[in-house]
């Protein structure tokens, strides 16, 4: 369905000294600088999935999602969507696609709504009927009628969301991108939204590519995710994957009783555990400890911790996806260092 | 072709209710429009009851090329004005994302979003000019002459909106293009006089450099003189031609350098 091979995108950037003496000095002699914002993206999704693109500010996430709806020329590499590429064959590419990029939007700003949805119409083909039954459909899921007719600038930000999400699926695409799809909301928002993408990828088998920095929206929604940082794939894979992989990472928080007086150093002190199997917090007398539970299972760290300290209250937890990303992104660190 | 009017009256109609939405906005533009178009007329009467004559035109007769020369401006005006936008701040702030998504020509889209009702100003301004100077200004009028001059009109136009899409592409490169938009379209002023009272170098720029003078004046040289009437209409038609398609040369080219912005 999707296939992007090998994807590059340089940008060149003039780089100046700081303040206006420096804006100054570029503009007689610019200084210029090529920063890759892609480098060799590579990734493969089938029909149907719901694909989380993450990486931390700045991975150069939506870089690749702009080459992949056309608004981007890839310097080297190419995508293939449906057969098609993106620049090649725009016009007829983009009827297959939906867009939505969260801090943007492409409702007409100053109409009511129902005025977009009545252009896009025509941009799009759409046939009265097949329109009625869309809106209709559209409606159930997201929940418009309320601000059908209230101009788009005196939406709330939820609201337009959902709005643009709707704009973007007027023409039934086969695939569609969200990027950032809950920047903003609130809680009850977001899960309205991920329940309405939920619903629009189980029903009309839409492949959805989805950028996002909430971990929720990931878990709850992506069948796999593909992680870039500094313009390079670093994971590509299913989340059962990834927590299998790096999941075995537990947290251990204890409170010590009051008057009792231990230092992190002395907890680590009675285990031969290194810095990369074991991080210990210490705020007043809460210790936060995540280990690794393959080198020390978590009953003997249990016993190890209720025979060193007075513990007034002590509980487990699983490593959740968003300490895994973390470890990830570090290691990327390491390794490009 | 059929799809594309419809959606451009479509695009356009979206453009007019947005107006109407901000009635004072509105109203307050048109007023001001008025304003300078009358401080303009006055300023060209002023200036001709001191010179009477200008390089063998009577004043009528600069008053006709004048009142020409706001007709394909305020075509072009009327039609395309968005492109501007394009230059200031569309591609500067990424908001032609949108443009680049939709399955329109992203051309066809910018200058469809906006219908310039400004320019009605100018081509009220323009025929009204022409119907106070025709009748004295000794006109060579004959069915050709007629033709050939109406002829000129589109393809005159047609030099501004090329000069219009090049200038602003040139966004796509440096992100923001509003000022050299302005600069070369400032060069409009030429048009409004006989090209024969500027010296050579300058007739020669303003004929195939920046050709404004290709909408005023050669257009209607011969419904003036009488003289050389197919080369003039010549001139115009071909080098309004060879404008707009360099200028989509390189508006396509643009389109792929386009990087778009943050976020």
């Amino acid at each position: 369905m999707i296939y992007a091979e090998h994807l590059r995108k340089e940008f060149k950037k003039v780089v100046k000294d700081p303040g206006l003496k420096g804006s100054f000095k570029s503009l007689f002699k610019p200084k210029k600088e090529i920063v890759v914002a892609a480098d060799d993206v590579s990734f493969h999704v089938p029909k149907g999935e719901m694909l989380g693109f993450i990486g931390p500010n700045g991975a150069g996430k939506s870089t690749v999602i702009k080459m992949l709806t056309g608004i981007l020329t890839p310097t080297s590499g190419q995508c293939r969507i449906n057969g098609k590429n993106p620049q090649t064959d725009r016009k007829k590419y983009v009827r297959e696609i939906g867009v939505v990029f969260g801090q943007r939007t492409q409702l007409w700003w100053d109409l009511p709504l129902r005025e977009t949805y009545s252009v896009l119409k025509e941009i799009y083909e759409v046939d009265d009927d097949r329109f009625k039954k869309r809106m209709a459909f559209l409606n159930e899921v997201l929940d418009l009628e309320d601000f059908m007719s209230s101009p788009v600038r005196t939406l709330s930000l939820g609201q337009r969301m959902r709005a643009d999400i709707a704009a973007s699926m007027l023409h039934s695409p086969k695939v569609l991108f969200l990027d950032e799809p809950t920047i903003g909301l609130d809680v009850v928002v977001k899960d309205n939204i991920r329940k309405a993408i939920m619903k629009i990828n189980k029903e009309e088998q839409t492949t959805v590519i989805l950028t996002t920095h909430d971990i929720s929206d990931i878990e709850l929604l992506c069948d796999r995710i593909v992680m870039i940082d500094k313009g390079k794939n670093v994971y590509e894979g299913s989340l059962r994957q990834l927590k299998e992989k790096y999941g075995n990472i537990r947290e251990l928080n204890f409170e010590t009783a009051p008057g009792f007086s231990l230092t992190e150093d002395e907890f680590r002190s009675g285990l031969e555990l290194g810095e990369d199997k074991m991080t210990v917090e210490k705020d007043k007398n809460i210790f936060k400890v995540r280990f690794d539970s393959t080198e020390m299972p978590v009953g003997e760290m249990l016993n190890y911790t209720l025979s060193h300290a007075k513990v007034k209250d002590i509980s487990f937890k699983e490593a959740d996806v968003e300490e895994i990303i973390r470890r990830l992104y570090k290691q990327g660190e390491c390794e490009n260092e | 072709m059929r799809r594309a009017w419809k959606i451009y009256r479509l695009l356009a109609a979206q453009n007019l209710k947005r107006l109407m939405e901000y009635k004072v906005d509105f109203l307050t533009g048109a007023v001001s429009f008025l304003i300078d178009q009358a401080v303009g007329i006055a300023f060209i009467f002023i200036i001709f009851t001191q010179i009477p004559q200008l390089s063998g035109f009577t004043f009528e007769q600069i008053v006709f090329i004048y009142g020409f020369s706001q007709i394909p401006k305020g075509i072009d005006h009327l039609l395309t004005d968005n492109l501007w936008c394009v230059g200031y701040f569309i591609v500067r702030q990424g908001g032609f994302d949108k443009y680049m998504t939709r399955p329109i020509n992203p051309l066809f889209h910018v200058i469809a979003e906006t219908f310039q009702v400004d320019a009605i100003g100018e081509l009220v301004v323009g025929i009204a000019l022409i119907c106070y100077s025709a009748g004295s200004a000794g006109l060579y009028v004959t069915p050709l002459s007629v033709i050939l001059t109406i002829v000129a009109v589109p393809f005159a136009a047609l030099i501004y909106t090329s000069i219009k899409i090049a200038t602003s592409a040139i966004a796509f490169w440096i992100k923001s293009s509003g000022f050299i938009i302005q600069m070369v379209y400032g060069m409009n002023e030429f048009a409004k006089y006989p090209t024969t009272i500027y010296s050579v170098p300058v007739r020669v720029f303003v004929t195939f450099m920046i050709p404004f003078a290709l909408t005023g004046y050669y257009p209607v040289v011969y419904l003036l003189t009488g003289e050389n009437p197919l080369l003039n209409t010549g001139i115009v038609v071909s080098v309004s031609i060879v404008f707009f398609i360099l200028s989509l040369l390189i508006w396509n080219r643009g389109l792929s350098a386009y990087e778009s912005a943050g976020a």
